[in-house]
C-alpha cells in the first residue's frame, strides 16, 4: 500500500512538474518553473471590463477557482467552547445530575470510563450544545457497584435529558432512539462529527460473560435537542 | 432485434460509465494552492488569459474543479503586470488525490511553486497530525514544541510530520542545532482529534518577513475501539431476575450435557 502510494506519488509530481528537470531524491516536493522573468512588456491596465479586452482576458478556468480565505493561523478557531459539561440527568432511569467528566482514550485504544458514579464525556469528540455527536459514556456495574446507567436500557424514545454546563447553563434533550449493537459491531458512526447535535449515551448490556467479565453488546441512547 | 437493443442499452451504459468517470475524478481531488510570498500581489495566468487576479500573500485558491486539467503555459505575475514572477510551464495537475500547492520563496528568496501531496490517512483516536514545511528563504530551522525539538534540520523545501496527542503546544523555530535566535513564534498551535494541520514557515529572514501559514484537513479520526462500561453483573431487584434467569441457564445446561452424553454412549 505504501510503496503503491509513493509510486502515484511519484508519478503525479512528475506530471505536475512538466518538463522538470531530474527530480530532487528525498522528502521534497518538486520544484517547478524558475523565477527569471523572461522579458518584460508594458501594458496599461484596463480596470473597466471590456467586452472585448486587448490585453488579457479573464480565462474560463477563473470560473472554476474557488477563493478560499486566508491561510493565516487564526487561534480564535481552535478556542475552546465557553462552557463545559459537568452533569446528566436522565429522570426516566433514575439519572439525577450525575457527575460528567472529560475523558480521553486509554492506551489500548478504548474509550477512557469515570468509575462507577461518574459519566465519561468524550472530550475528543464534540461537546453537548454544539453540533456532532456529544458520546457520555458510563458504567452499567462496575466491581458489584451499580454504574449510573445501570436501568439505560430501559429508556424510552420521548424521555427527558438535561445537560448541565460549569457556567450554571442547561440544555434539554429529548430521547429518539435506544439500540442494542453487538461490542463487535459498534457503528463507528457513534462518534461522527459531522451530524446534527445530538446526545449518545453509551453502557454496556446483553449478555454478561463472567469469565470475560464483560458484557456483550453497548446499549446506545440517543437523543436530539429538545 | 433484440440483440441490438441490448446492445444499445450496453453502449449507453459504457457510455454513462465514460461521462461519469471524469466528474468522479473531480470530486476526489482537492488542490489548494496557497500565496506564500509575502508583499507580493499576484495574478496567476494560464493559456495567456487571467485564470484570477490580485492574489494576494496569505490566501488560498481551490484549484480542485481544475484536477486533471494541463495548465498550458502556467505563470505567476506580479499583479496588474507581466512581469514574471514564476514561469511554471505546462501544468498538469492531478486527477484525483489531496494536494497544495504553496507559491514561496525558495532558500535563496526566489519566487517558485512547490506540489506537496498532503498525508489523508486515519490518525488514532484521541490524536491529530502536525506537519511543518519548510518554504520560506532561510537556512535549515529546528522545529521546537513546548521547548523541546520535535522537527531538526528541516530545510526549504521539505516537509517533516508527527501525530501526537491531542491538544495545545507551544511552537517555535530556530535555527539549526541553536536555542536562539527564536525566527518563528513562539506561537500556540492547536492539534485537534482527526485533523491534520499543516504549518508553512514562509516569508524571508534576510528581509524580516518569516512567517507562518496554516491549512488544516479534518475528518480523518477514529472513533475509540470499543465502550467498556462494566466488569460485573447489575445487583438488586433488576439484578436478581438476570442473574436467577442466567443460574436457570447453567442448571438447564449441567442437566443436558449428561443426558447428550449418555445418548452418544448408547449409540456405541
Amino acid at each position: 500500500m505504501a510503496r503503491r502510494r509513493s509510486v502515484r506519488a511519484a508519478a503525479v509530481l512528475l506530471l505536475l512538474a512538466g518538463v522538470a528537470c531530474g527530480a530532487p531524491a528525498g522528502d521534497g516536493p518538486d520544484q517547478v518553473g524558475t523565477g527569471a522573468p523572461p522579458s518584460t512588456t508594458t501594458s496599461i491596465a484596463e480596470p473597466v471590463p471590456d467586452p472585448e479586452p486587448e490585453g488579457r482576458k479573464t480565462s474560463e478556468l477563473a470560473e472554476l477557482v474557488q477563493p478560499l480565505g486566508s491561510a493565516r493561523y487564526d487561534p480564535a478557531e481552535h478556542e475552546e467552547p465557553s462552557r463545559t459539561v459537568t452533569g446528566l440527568s436522565v429522570p426516566a432511569v433514575g439519572v439525577q445530575d450525575a457527575p460528567v467528566e472529560p475523558v480521553g482514550v486509554e492506551p489500548n485504544g478504548e474509550m477512557e470510563i469515570p468509575p462507577a458514579d461518574e459519566v465519561g464525556w468524550y472530550r475528543f469528540g464534540a461537546a453537548p450544545g454544539e453540533p456532532g455527536s456529544a458520546v457520555l459514556a458510563a458504567h452499567v456495574a462496575y466491581d458489584g457497584v451499580d454504574g449510573v446507567f445501570r436501568d439505560l436500557d430501559r429508556v424510552s424514545a420521548g424521555d427527558d435529558v438535561t445537560v448541565a454546563f460549569d457556567d450554571g447553563s442547561s440544555e434539554r434533550y429529548r430521547v429518539t432512539e435506544v439500540v442494542t449493537f453487538d461490542k463487535e459491531a459498534l457503528p463507528e458512526d457513534l462518534f461522527a462529527r459531522d451530524v446534527p447535535e445530538r446526545l449518545v449515551l453509551i453502557t454496556c448490556g446483553g449478555e454478561f460473560n463472567p469469565s470475560l467479565r464483560s458484557y456483550e453488546s453497548n446499549v446506545v441512547a440517543y437523543a436530539v435537542p429538545a | 432485434m433484440r440483440k441490438i437493443t441490448t446492445m444499445i442499452a450496453v453502449l449507453a451504459a459504457a457510455a454513462l460509465v465514460v461521462l461519469a468517470t471524469p466528474s468522479a475524478a473531480q470530486e476526489s481531488a482537492r488542490i489548494h494552492l496557497i500565496h506564500g510570498i509575502p508583499d507580493t500581489p499576484v495574478d496567476v495566468v494560464a493559456g495567456g488569459e487571467v485564470v484570477f487576479a490580485d492574489f494576494q500573500f496569505g490566501d488560498t485558491q481551490d484549484l480542485s474543479a481544475l484536477a486533471g486539467q494541463t495548465l498550458t503555459g502556467l505563470t505567476v505575475n506580479a499583479a496588474g503586470t507581466d512581469t514574471v514572477a514564476i514561469d511554471a510551464g505546462d501544468t498538469a495537475l492531478p486527477a484525483s488525490g489531496n494536494y497544495t500547492i504553496i507559491a514561496h520563496l525558495d532558500p535563496e528568496g526566489t519566487p517558485t511553486l512547490a506540489v506537496f501531496e498532503n498525508d489523508t490517512s486515519s490518525t488514532a483516536a484521541g490524536e491529530g497530525r502536525l506537519t511543518v514545511r519548510h518554504t520560506a528563504a532561510a537556512p535549515a530551522v529546528d522545529v521546537l514544541a513546548n521547548g523541546e525539538p520535535a522537527f531538526t534540520n528541516l530545510s526549504n523545501p521539505n516537509e517533516a510530520a508527527a501525530d501526537l496527542p491531542a491538544g495545545t503546544i507551544s511552537a517555535s523555530v530556530v535555527p539549526t542545532g541553536a536555542a536562539d535566535p527564536v525566527v518563528i513564534g513562539p506561537a500556540d498551535l492547536t492539534v485537534a482529534d482527526g485533523s491534520s494541520l499543516i504549518v508553512y514557515a514562509v516569508g524571508s529572514l534576510e528581509a524580516d518577513s518569516l512567517t507562518v501559514l496554516t491549512e488544516t484537513i479534518d475528518g480523518l479520526g477514529t472513533a475509540p475501539s470499543a465502550v467498556n462500561t462494566g466488569n460485573s453483573p447489575v445487583g438488586d431487584e433488576a439484578g436478581l431476575p438476570v442473574g436467577l434467569l442466567a443460574l436457570a441457564g447453567v442448571a438447564l445446561l449441567a442437566a443436558a450435557v449428561p443426558a447428550r452424553r449418555l445418548a452418544a454412549a448408547r449409540v456405541r
